[in-house]
């Protein structure tokens, strides 16, 4: 029987393995598309587009309200003067993989390069590619509004030398891999972190706790680790995928929480085994009482 | 036989619906909301077992629908002006978007008719089309109408 199963596994894997091979030689009009894709998982556009009904998708100018001050999210359509358009390849995946500009100047950690660092230069190519790819906006974003202590990007630097390790995620082979798909998911590109779990006074997301709640504003973040009571331990895996489409809980009842936006523009785009994957690894993440 | 008598039971429901009277508190015209909605949250619980294929259907989808377009086409009248009190989720967008609001509410109800309809032909993909579309105007509402928690 164990022959038979790893025999099965091994011609899955070698189907696998053509069909990426395949993939990766189909074109560039396939790149984009992942490229697509892989910006809805990544969360970007509810960050990086205005929350106006006529804004237009990722040319930025969010204000992002915070304890620190007003942070601006910048333009990422193609433009040349306000946007990406002259970034490299490198300069891209350098953003996401370490926090900083082309100019070398060090982000502040609204953009959640803490998460990115996790995330494949195969990926962030394709999702470079989709945006190059989008019609540019000329639109320069507000400079952040910052309190006076982060009003210079030292603050940015000195917050990354304490509280920032560069590092690519690696899967568990320990877990199978629809888990370590989830984990990618959640941890790197989606980002559920940085509103989930809570935070410390400086920002810094505390890892004992991870997403076991916070506080956004005067909205309360829900605690999604798998606690029976606290968390969603009692939802079932369908459950959470039902919820990450179309944003109803087990009960019947429909958020129209922050989580609307996130469900809209990333979750309910995303394909059914790619929710069941952040599911299952949800399901698995340590129970943690409500942190709030 | 069993669609008749459900048919007969949502209609009753319909005429019993809430009429603020004299003695109506703000408070009694919330609490009768809140069970209104709790009865709609029920059958999008239920519905959405069925509509997911975690239960069989045996014909119970369609009293569920009709329980959801019910309820749904009362929504206009639990949200009346005046039935807002202080401990309540209704956010004044309700009152102060009148338009947009009816808007929503006209969005559900005709979601929920599109449901029953799907329900009673009984075919799984429109079901779960149609369902996945009363969920959204729940959604829909919620945003903009409700307390965010």
């Amino acid at each position: 029987m164990t022959t038979i199963a790893s025999r099965i596994k091994s011609v899955a894997f070698v189907g696998a393995a053509t069909l990426l091979a395949a993939l990766s030689v189909y074109g560039q009009d396939n790149l984009v598309e992942r490229g697509q894709y892989l910006t809805y998982a990544g969360g970007c556009i509810s960050c990086h587009t205005e929350d106006t009904d006529d804004a237009v998708p990722l040319a930025g100018g969010r204000a992002m309200e915070t304890p620190f001050g007003t942070f601006y999210s910048p333009n990422i359509t193609p433009d040349e003067e306000t946007g990406i358009g002259g970034w490299s390849d490198d300069d891209f995946v350098n953003a996401f993989w370490e926090g900083v500009s082309p100019d070398g100047e060090h982000y502040f950690p609204s953009f959640p390069y803490t998460a990115y660092t996790g995330a494949s230069r195969e990926d962030l190519l394709a999702i470079k590619a989709y945006l190059m790819n989008l019609e540019p906006v000329a639109n320069e974003s507000p400079e952040h509004d910052l309190a006076w202590y982060m009003d210079t990007r030292l603050a940015a630097d000195g917050w990354k030398a304490l509280n920032f390790e560069p590092a690519r995620f690696e899967p568990d082979p320990e877990k199978d891999e629809q888990w370590n798909r989830g984990a990618y998911l959640v941890r790197h590109l989606g980002h559920c972190g940085e509103c989930h779990t809570p935070r410390s006074t400086t920002g810094v997301l505390v890892t004992e706790e991870e997403f076991a709640g916070s506080v956004f504003g005067d909205e309360n973040i829900p605690n999604i680790s798998s606690h029976w009571i606290d968390g969603i331990g009692r939802w079932s895996l369908s459950d959470i995928e039902y919820f990450l489409d179309i944003g109803m809980l087990p009960d019947g009842d429909f958020t129209g929480s922050s989580m609307v936006a996130v469900i809209e523009d990333n979750t309910s785009k995303l394909t059914r085994g790619d929710r069941l994957a952040i599911a299952a690894y949800l399901k698995s993440v340590t129970p943690a009482e409500n942190a709030h | 036989m069993q669609h008749k008598i459900i048919a007969a039971v949502a209609a009753l429901t319909a005429t019993m619906s809430f009429t603020a009277l004299a003695q109506t508190t703000p408070e009694d015209a919330h609490d009768y909301r809140v069970a209104v909605m709790t009865a709609l949250r029920g059958h999008i619980g239920a519905a959405s077992m069925i509509a997911r294929g975690l239960v069989s259907n045996d014909g119970h989808l369609v009293g569920h629908a009709k329980g959801l377009d019910s309820a749904a086409n009362e929504l206009h009248r639990v949200f009346q002006e005046g039935s807002a009190v202080v401990e309540s989720e209704a956010l004044p967008a309700i009152w102060d978007d009148a338009d947009g609001f009816a808007a929503a509410i006209a969005a559900m109800t005709e979601a929920t008719a599109a449901f029953v309809e799907a329900a009673e032909g009984g075919d799984g993909q429109a079901i779960g089309a149609a369902f996945r579309n009363v969920g959204m105007s729940c959604r829909g509402c919620h945003d903009d109408y409700r307390v965010q928690n």
